[in-house]
């Protein structure tokens, strides 16, 4: 009998290992990076084809734009606030007062993430609406003539629908992280007459912050980008970066507008994306357990 | 590992199914001759990553049918030298030979290795017989050499009971035979074992210890490179001990008399429990033996490495190598002071003080242990207790 | 644990399921009445009826829960294919190329919909090719913003992986691309198929691109929910929308039933 010897031709001439990811890097190239430059021609260079500022700064000095980066920015550090107290109440209580379930909800709230966000904004006029479930209700039993409750239709709706949905975000990496703290250190701490107070100040939340640091970021770079949330709330004078990109575009067909806008939101959210990624890393992802 | 299997079994030469299919085998098929040769070869191999030296010129030959084993402290550049003749890591600068090839060029999956992994790193989605037959099947074998050889090598580790099985349904000690069946299944030249048994509980541990010994027996041709951090392991199986620190060999030797004859300092303190003393003014006196100055007291002792004249050095005195006697005086004997006493199941620890310096004895149970505070005589055949030199092994 | 008398853990509890059941359980259950609603003028609705499930099986709606399933199996299949080629490509990179290439297959992920709608729009509207107004258009959009998440799942996969089962899997004598086949694609499989999930559920929701972009005849179920809504049909937009949550949920309960049975094994 022979050995089943493989070919023993010295190490045969492979490919090296760049040319592999040159096919997906030049799919990305001609259908992603080849567009987004194209915006940016576009906004310097207008339909006219010479290169100009003017148009840069005829956008960003307008009120329109203004007020329409100022809202973007409120809305996205209102709800990555509100998602970060609200994730890591949540978090603490899944994870560390565990009660029969507290598994099944923690799936139920990565199911969440994968349900269209403009489906809360629907919701939401629904219950807070002027003829929505609560309104009516308080408007019932108080014997109001009108509806108490206005808040849906200013950024505030945008900002707690925001807050809705971008909670479980901050909620994966935090019982993840949360996950990796040792019920003995707990123990311990509690045996030596630690409040759970001072747990959670002296040992749940210095463990969890660079899961608070990378969600935190990862909601930011979400909010910023929001679109369907915005566009069914349909608040008249709530206009963010993406909406003023759509108004420009689709209804008034003003190319040039709508690109010089989306270079700033790219820009932006390319910044707050280093940023996070600055956080992760700087966290160490895996221990964090972010992707 | 259940019933033995005549070892003539797993030898290469032996006519099976798939002999007739020559077109299995693309080298021809290796004479008797060579298989004499299919040890392992280091020439000058050093390993370096971003100018870090992880193995410094490593020359080792572990020849064929013997079992090498390098142990070291972790960072020593023993698990380095193992992945090199893998493949996994390239040398900077060296030659790796198995049998007469030189492999340093060759791709990993074209060296015809065996390995084992501390944690197994049997595949999770395959059965235990699928994972034996993994490296056959990339071999493009027959069903039938499949068969055989799968069957064959999973009754040599007792396993074939649990052919069907997949990883997570097999115990610790399960996945390790199985991980070695797989290694085996391919006929290697070599076998390569990274801490083979370190994932283990010290019980399993100790029984894996003695079906490796056993399985070297039924395989004798197999040649063996067994990388440990654990002395036991490698003083039970090695026939020679390579001990490793910094990226260097500074020992290398028969098991026995490596142990027995350590050449520094760090090889009489890692393989093996050792007192280290020392002593002054070497005076060799015939016969491989020396006589040193400790205080007041003349010893003599086994110079196995030719201290010469009048050097200061090390006394390596094991610490079952001790006698306790009855009375002062005589030849090699030393006086201390009992520092403490531990009762340790089948043996007595003492911990003495012997002029400012500790000894540890051990012996079986006493009837009486001394009290802390006691004298003590002690005593020292010269044959067992060797000089080392002064050097930490550089 | 961290609450240790039973009345704590019992308040602990008690609150978090409110604050749950306000945020996440009643959007949920007002959207599922709202599909159901024939009037509802006043705290509750006044009847129930399935008419707004019947409108939404027949017509337009019906045509773009398939353009959706459809856009979304397509972009999430090109994406997965897309993405594990490139995460296994890297994976063999020396480690500076490495990060700078993985950096710029997430970026897609970074940049907002409704910009890489745009620059779709501008780019496709122009020679050298034309695609604005084809489907075509659609489905790189969905590709592109879902082709990040994909790579990313897999790549996180791979990471995960000991590197001691590609080495044995060497060692034993198996080539690339078989050690591809027969080892490392089936242990990240899970991840695969939780990368292809979360890519159907992603296309599946996706509006501020499409939006921009989709030509008539090609309406995905976002878009035809916003007109319905924008028209003031709230209930048949509620009824769309529970349609799509749930064929989005079934596709991924499926999906993570392959899954756990994949890793099961």
């Amino acid at each position: 009998m022979t050995d089943l010897s493989v070919a023993s031709s010295p190490a045969s001439p492979r490919l090296p290992n760049d040319v592999w990811a040159a096919p997906p890097l030049l799919v990305l190239a001609a259908l992603f990076f080849y567009p987004l430059s194209l915006i940016l021609r576009q906004a310097l260079f207008g339909d006219e084809g010479a290169f100009t500022l003017s148009h840069f700064g005829e956008v960003v000095g307008s009120p329109l734009f203004l007020d329409g980066l100022h809202h973007t920015l409120v809305i996205a550090v209102s709800a990555t606030a509100g998602c970060l107290l609200l994730g890591f109440i949540l978090s603490l209580v899944i994870a560390f007062v565990p009660f029969p379930g507290a598994r099944l909800v923690g799936r139920l709230i990565d199911t969440f993430i994968a349900l269209p966000t403009f489906l809360v904004a629907l919701a939401f006029t629904f219950i807070y609406g002027s003829s929505g479930l609560l309104n009516e209700s308080l408007m019932r039993l108080l014997h109001l003539p009108l509806p108490p409750i206005d808040f849906l239709y200013s950024q505030w709706g945008v900002i707690l629908s925001e807050v809705t949905v971008y909670t479980p975000f901050v909620m994966r990496p935090l019982l993840a992280a949360f996950s990796l703290i040792e019920a003995s250190q707990i123990e311990v701490a509690s045996s030596l007459g630690a409040s759970p107070l001072r747990i959670i100040g002296q040992i749940i939340l210095p463990a969890a912050l660079p899961a608070l640091i990378a969600g935190g970021s990862l909601c930011l770079l979400l909010t910023v980008n929001e679109f369907g949330i915005v566009l069914f709330i349909g608040a008249k004078d709530v206009i963010t970066l993406p909406l003023l990109i759509y108004d420009k575009a689709i209804q008034e067909f003003d190319y040039t507008t709508a690109c010089v806008i989306a270079v700033v939101n790219v820009a932006l959210s390319l910044g707050l994306y280093s940023l996070y990624r600055l956080a992760v890393a700087h966290f160490a992802g895996s221990r964090a357990g972010l992707v | 590992m259940a019933t033995p299997v005549p070892s003539h079994l797993l030898r290469s030469d032996i006519a099976t199914a798939g002999e007739a299919r020559s077109a299995l085998s693309t080298a021809a098929a290796p004479s008797l001759a060579d298989r004499r040769v299919r040890g392992i070869g280091f020439k000058d191999v050093t390993v370096a990553y971003g100018g870090l030296v992880v193995l410094d010129a490593l020359t080792l030959e572990v020849r064929s049918g013997e079992i090498v084993a390098l142990i070291g402290p972790s960072g020593s550049g023993k698990t380095t030298a193992l992945r090199a003749v893998a493949g996994f890591v390239r040398p900077t600068r060296g030659r790796i030979t198995i049998g007469d090839r030189d492999v340093t060029n060759i791709a990993p999956y074209a060296r015809n290795i065996g390995m084992v992994v501390q944690n197994y790193a049997l595949f999770p989605h395959m059965r235990a017989e699928e994972n034996v037959a993994f490296g056959l099947r990339a071999r493009g074998a027959s069903q039938a050499v499949l068969r055989e050889r799968v069957a064959e090598s999973l009754r040599l580790v007792g396993m074939e009971a649990y052919a069907k099985r997949y990883p997570r349904e097999l115990s610790g000690g399960q996945q390790q035979r199985v991980a070695i069946a797989r290694a085996l299944a391919i006929r290697p030249q070599v076998l390569l074992l990274d801490e083979p048994l370190s994932a283990l509980d010290a019980q399993i541990r100790r029984s894996m210890l003695d079906e490796l010994a056993k399985l070297h027996r039924e395989l004798p041709s197999l040649t063996v490179l067994y990388v440990t951090h654990d002395q036991t392991e490698a003083l039970t199986l090695a026939d020679h001990i390579g001990i490793m620190r910094d990226g260097k060999l500074i020992a290398f030797g028969a098991s026995r008399s490596l142990y027995r004859h350590p050449p520094n300092r760090f090889s009489a303190e890692f393989l093996g429990r050792a007192n280290l003393l020392p002593v002054t003014s070497v005076q060799p006196i015939g016969r491989g033996l020396a006589e040193v100055r400790f205080g007041e007291a003349v010893l003599a002792a086994t110079n196995p490495h030719g201290l010469p004249q009048g050097a200061d050095c090390l006394l390596c005195v094991r610490p079952h190598d001790l006698r306790l006697r009855q009375g002062e005086g005589g030849h090699n004997a030393l006086a201390g002071i009992v520092e403490s006493v531990q009762w340790q199941g089948e043996a007595n620890s003492i911990v003495l003080d012997v002029e400012g310096h500790r000894l540890r004895l051990t012996c079986a149970p006493l009837g009486e242990p001394p009290e802390p505070g006691t004298p003590l005589a002690l005593a020292f055949d010269p044959h067992v207790v060797t000089l080392v030199p002064e050097t930490s092994g550089d | 644990m961290l609450v240790w008398s039973r009345a704590g853990r019992i308040l602990a509890w008690t609150a978090a399921a409110l604050v749950f059941a306000i945020v996440y359980g009643l959007p949920i259950g007002v959207i599922a009445l709202a599909s159901f609603s024939g009037q509802w003028n006043d705290v509750l609705p006044s009847h129930l009826t399935l008419v707004h499930y019947a409108n939404a099986l027949r017509g337009d709606s019906a045509e773009q829960a398939q353009v959706s399933i459809v856009t979304g199996f397509a972009a999430s299949a090109a994406a997965l294919i897309c993405g594990s080629w490139a995460a296994l490509a890297l994976r063999n990179l020396a480690r500076l190329p490495k990060r700078a290439l993985d950096v710029l297959f997430f970026v897609p992920s970074a940049v907002p919909s409704v910009s890489v709608g745009l620059a779709l729009l501008v780019a496709f509207s122009q020679p050298p090719v034309l695609l604005n107004g084809t489907r075509a258009i659609v489905l790189i959009a969905h590709f592109v913003l879902i082709s990040a998440f994909t790579y990313g799942n897999v790549s996180a996969g791979l990471a995960r992986l000991p590197p001691e089962y590609e080495q044995v899997a060497e060692s034993l004598g198996a080539r690339p691309f078989y050690r591809l086949r027969r080892v490392i694609l089936p242990l990240v499989a899970p991840y695969l198929i939780a990368a292809f999930s979360l890519s159907f559920a992603l296309s599946m929701g996706e509006l501020g691109a499409t939006v921009m972009i989709y030509p008539p005849g090609w309406v995905t179920l976002p878009v035809g929910i916003f007109s319905l809504s924008d028209r003031g049909s709230i209930f048949d937009a509620s009824a769309l929308t529970m349609i799509l949550a749930i064929s989005t949920l079934i596709v991924l309960v499926g999906l993570s039933r392959i899954s756990s049975k994949a890793s099961v094994r």
